[in-house]
């Protein structure tokens, strides 16, 4: 092939410029793990917010518009900003790697769903500033509700639904770009059942991605014509979700939680992967089953996808179809069950190190339990009743979602940090921060599922019943310790930039790809890249080396 | 690794601790939901109950595990690089750990279906005095209609042992509401379009209290109801009597769509909050004009008020126009 001569411009190459006009994957997953990062903590802050007026009984921090706008932008942002493009970060940054490819399928597609995302976050928080202010109908933004002429006037809700349809852009490119590049660019021996089960996971999140996205927009734009819109002579009105003219409200939910129930598994699969990752190699042996946690990957995936329902058991459908969804929401917990074991299994015998990463998995698998175990109780349609829409589910899907997905993040961002960036975050910063947020998270989150089973509904800016006065104040404060701890991985990314411990290619003596090469890789990824004989093909390497040297020295 | 142990210790000690302590503060806040009060609620508190046998003996198991392994398989003096056990599966265990949660699972699903019946069906129009109340959540209370005309706003009256069956609605104009009485079941919705029912039937009289449970509007945390469950003659009588005086204007229905509609919002002295201030307004002394207002709402740029009103009888405007004459708010 002749050689590309053409010279990068010398305004691209400036320190700024560079990262902006990036098609690197690399580049692209870490912008997309920074920027993500930047709207956890404006979420955070959001929920920090919104704690300080529940701490107490008829509190006046924030008045109930205000409290409702954060509600909507907090879980929205969280959601689409925060969890779903961090997990897409670490899949553009390590699935080249770990598939020992030059870059993905389609680089420029790839920095076009980064930006994408980057518009779509940055309409969102802007909202605030829009005429009426943000959107306050929560992030599930339910009609009429949503499109109520009182407290959806403005353009919040608007501007909500505009920065949905630019994240959905996002992600179905960044999706594409996943499938085609899992498909076509594995090094020569990796089979599909060789490939690191992040990568599994990580195929499962965009399939998911492209399956329920559409539905959502379609209900998105429904209800934006639903709110009315003018196209210069034209204004257009429709009531596909209101009532009055024939229309049926229950439609919008299921199109939203066609795609809202999957959305759990797009934030929490790849977590799964970054545990299947992380365990075995502090564990020092291989994943226990790793044809089972594949293929429940598999599983859940494709379950996730008849469960929606369970979130509308109130609506008032028959109970032959509450009783379906029962069943195949009961159904998810089996796969879910299989990885739990088998992790549980992979630290049987083993040797277990407890650097920062390896706690964070850790923590993310006894709360994740938690997590999985109360979401029994609401498939449970009967108890959903007397539960749903309280804050036992605020309780439950933090578990899932904070303690799940989000402890698996930063365990993946201790784990993946040298190879990003070359050097390792501090280790008993990483400890400090690990233990601050383990504690502060379940005194956060713990106490609500007592609040909801006492009565207390989500979603209230205020409450006279003194009784969840204790409750409340103990979550208040474990926000606080919660938030210190995340505070101090930041003190310790600076820290490490400026003075962290260099490393080499392979600082956890690790089984995939990612680490044969430098740390940071160099834009070409790798300069040759080892023929794979197994899923493990470090680890493969390095007994080879050892068995070579053990015989050399026979001799 | 001391350390390691210590912590785990510390972090247990923490958490038990941050439990126990609200628990002493909370009234009935516990494990359960809310103490039930009529049989579907039992049914539910049952099911939980069921349920949580199976819940607390994975949950012990898996921590268990978790923690057992973590203290058995740590490094101690090996290499931290050293291998662990080379196992790469265990096609036995792992149907082991398929199949126990699949009996786990058919377990509650037949116990859900068991106890199913007793919660969601309604005993029978034939049963003894079954009464109707017609609730409609508005934004932001709660209508009650009995079937003799009798409305009544956030407070509703119930004879005790004596079934009582809710037809649960909103209007077309207004927002998705959900019913929740904690003690006497869980919740349904309240849509527009769409009638739901429920029911309970409570023995003690007794007043349980609930509040709106899906998110409506700027004040859905004002939405607090309640039912009042009182003995089934004195119920009689209050029905009879509220009619009564419905129909002449000086019930209490007035006051109640004061408290309950306006207020919100204006204050209880009109002195104004969310809503603007009342106190004072020629509004009041014209009935007409605030029946318009009542009734169709207002959006303009000084602010937005929902038409809490619409689909009212006359009765029941002119009940809240002739309180509000009699007794204009004071302003403080």
């Amino acid at each position: 092939m002749a050689a590309r001569t053409e010279a990068v411009p010398a305004w691209q190459r400036g320190r700024v410029a560079s990262w902006l006009v990036t098609t690197d994957h690399k580049r692209i997953g870490i912008l997309y793990v920074g920027t993500s990062l930047l709207f956890f903590v404006l979420a955070g802050l959001m929920a920090v917010a919104m704690r300080l007026q529940l701490a107490q009984a008829d509190a006046d921090v924030l008045g109930p518009d205000r409290y409702n706008e954060l509600v909507t932008i907090h879980g929205t942002a969280m959601v689409f900003l925060a969890v779903v493009p961090i997990m897409a970060g670490f899949g553009n940054f390590l699935v080249p790697l770990m598939l020992g490819a030059r870059d993905v399928a389609f680089p420029r597609l790839n920095a076009l769903s980064y930006w994408l995302f980057a518009l779509g976050g940055v309409v969102l928080m802007l909202s605030f500033f829009a005429d009426g202010g943000a959107a306050k109908a929560g992030w599930t933004s339910y009609p009429p509700l949503s499109t109520d002429s009182t407290d959806a006037a403005g353009t919040g809700q608007d501007l909500w639904i505009l920065s949905i349809h630019i994240l959905t852009a996002s992600s179905l490119a960044g999706a594409i770009n996943f499938i085609v590049t899992i498909h076509n660019l594995r090094t020569r021996g990796m089979t599909w059942t060789r490939m690191p089960l992040f990568v599994w996971s990580i195929y499962i999140f965009a399939w998911l991605l492209m399956a329920v996205l559409p539905t959502l927009s379609a209900g998105l734009t429904l209800l934006l014509l639903d709110r009315g819109v003018s196209i210069g002579p034209w204004e257009v009105e429709t009531s596909f979700f209101s009532s009055g003219d024939g229309g049926a409200p229950v439609l919008y939910q299921h199109a939203f939680w066609f795609f809202g129930h999957p959305e759990v598994y797009i934030m929490v699969l790849p977590a799964f992967g970054i545990v299947s990752e992380v365990l075995p190699v502090f564990a020092r042996k291989p994943i226990f089953g790793y044809k089972a946690v594949a293929f429940s990957t598999v599983a859940i995936g494709f379950f996730s996808m008849l469960v929606w329902a369970h979130h509308m058991f109130t609506v008032g459908m028959p109970n032959s179809l509450n009783a379906f969804f029962m069943i195949a929401s009961m159904v998810i917990a089996v796969p879910t069950g299989v990885k739990i074991f088998n992790w549980l299994a992979t630290l049987w015998r083993g040797n277990i190190s407890f650097d920062s990463p390896m706690l964070f998995v850790l923590g993310f698998l006894s709360i994740f339990t938690i997590g999985g175990l109360s979401g029994i109780y609401l498939a449970a349609f009967p108890i959903d009743w007397q539960v749903h829409d309280t804050y036992f589910v605020v309780a439950h899907f933090h578990y899932v979602i904070m303690g799940g997905a989000l402890f698996a993040a930063f365990g993946g961002l201790y784990y993946w940090w040298p190879k990003m960036f070359g050097r390792m975050l501090g280790e008993t910063l990483g400890k400090w921060h690990f233990w601050l947020m383990f504690i502060g998270f379940n005194v956060t989150f713990f106490p609500q599922h007592l609040l909801g089973l006492d009565g207390m509904p989500r979603r209230i800016y205020t409450y006279s019943n003194e009784g969840w006065e204790g409750y409340n104040l103990t979550s208040t404060i474990g926000s606080w310790v919660m938030g210190i701890g995340i505070l101090l991985f930041f003190v310790n990314v600076v820290r490490t930039t400026r003075s962290g411990k260099r490393v080499g290619n392979d600082p956890w003596q690790a089984d995939t790809l990612e680490w044969y090469t430098t740390s940071p890789p160099p834009p070409h990824n790798f300069d040759e890249v080892p023929y794979v004989t197994s899923a493990r093909p470090l680890y493969d390497l390095r007994r080879r080396l050892r068995e070579q040297r053990s015989a050399r020295g026979a001799y | 690794m001391a350390a390691v142990r210590a912590l785990l210790v510390l972090a247990g000690l923490l958490l038990v601790a941050a439990v126990a302590a609200p628990l002493g503060l909370a009234d009935n806040g516990g494990f359960t939901p809310v103490d039930p009060a009529s049989p579907n609620a039992e049914g539910i508190r049952d099911s939980y109950l069921f349920v949580s046998i199976f819940i607390l003996l994975v949950f012990v198991l898996v921590e268990a595990l978790l923690l057992a392994f973590i203290v058995r398989f740590r490094r101690r003096k090996r290499d931290r690089f050293e291998d662990g056990a080379q196992i790469h599966g265990a096609t036995k265990l792992e149907l082991m750990w398929t199949v126990g949660p699949v009996i786990i699972l058919v377990l509650i699903a037949s116990f859900v279906f068991i106890e199913l019946p007793g919660i969601a069906n309604i005993p029978s129009a034939e049963a003894r005095g079954r009464l109707e109340v017609k609730v409609t959540g508005r934004q932001f209370y709660w209508q009650f209609e009995y079937p003799n005309g009798v409305v009544a706003i956030d407070r509703m009256r119930a004879p005790a042992g004596v079934p009582v069956r809710l037809e649960v609605v909103s209007t077309d104009e207004d927002v998705i509401h959900s019913w929740w009485i904690p003690a006497l079941g869980g919740k349904i919705d309240a849509i527009p379009g769409t009638v739901n029912e429920t029911w309970f039937e409570v023995e003690e009289p007794g007043v349980y209290e609930g509040q709106c449970a899906e998110l409506c509007g700027v004040q859905h945390a004002a939405m607090t109801t309640a039912v009042e469950v009182m003995p089934e003659d004195e119920f009689d009588a209050w029905l009879e009597e509220r009619r009564a005086e419905q129909s002449e204007g000086t019930s209490e229905l007035g006051q109640e769509l004061w408290e309950g509609v306006c207020a919100k919002c204006h204050g209880l002295a009109g002195e104004g909050g969310i809503g603007r201030r009342l106190a004072g307004s020629p509004l009041l002394a014209d009935p007409q004009a605030l029946e318009n207002i009542v009734r169709n709402g207002r959006v303009t740029r000084a602010g937005r008020m929902p038409p809490v009103g619409a689909g009212w009888t006359s009765e029941q405007m002119e009940a809240l126009t002739g309180y509000l004459r009699e007794n204009p708010p004071s302003g403080s």
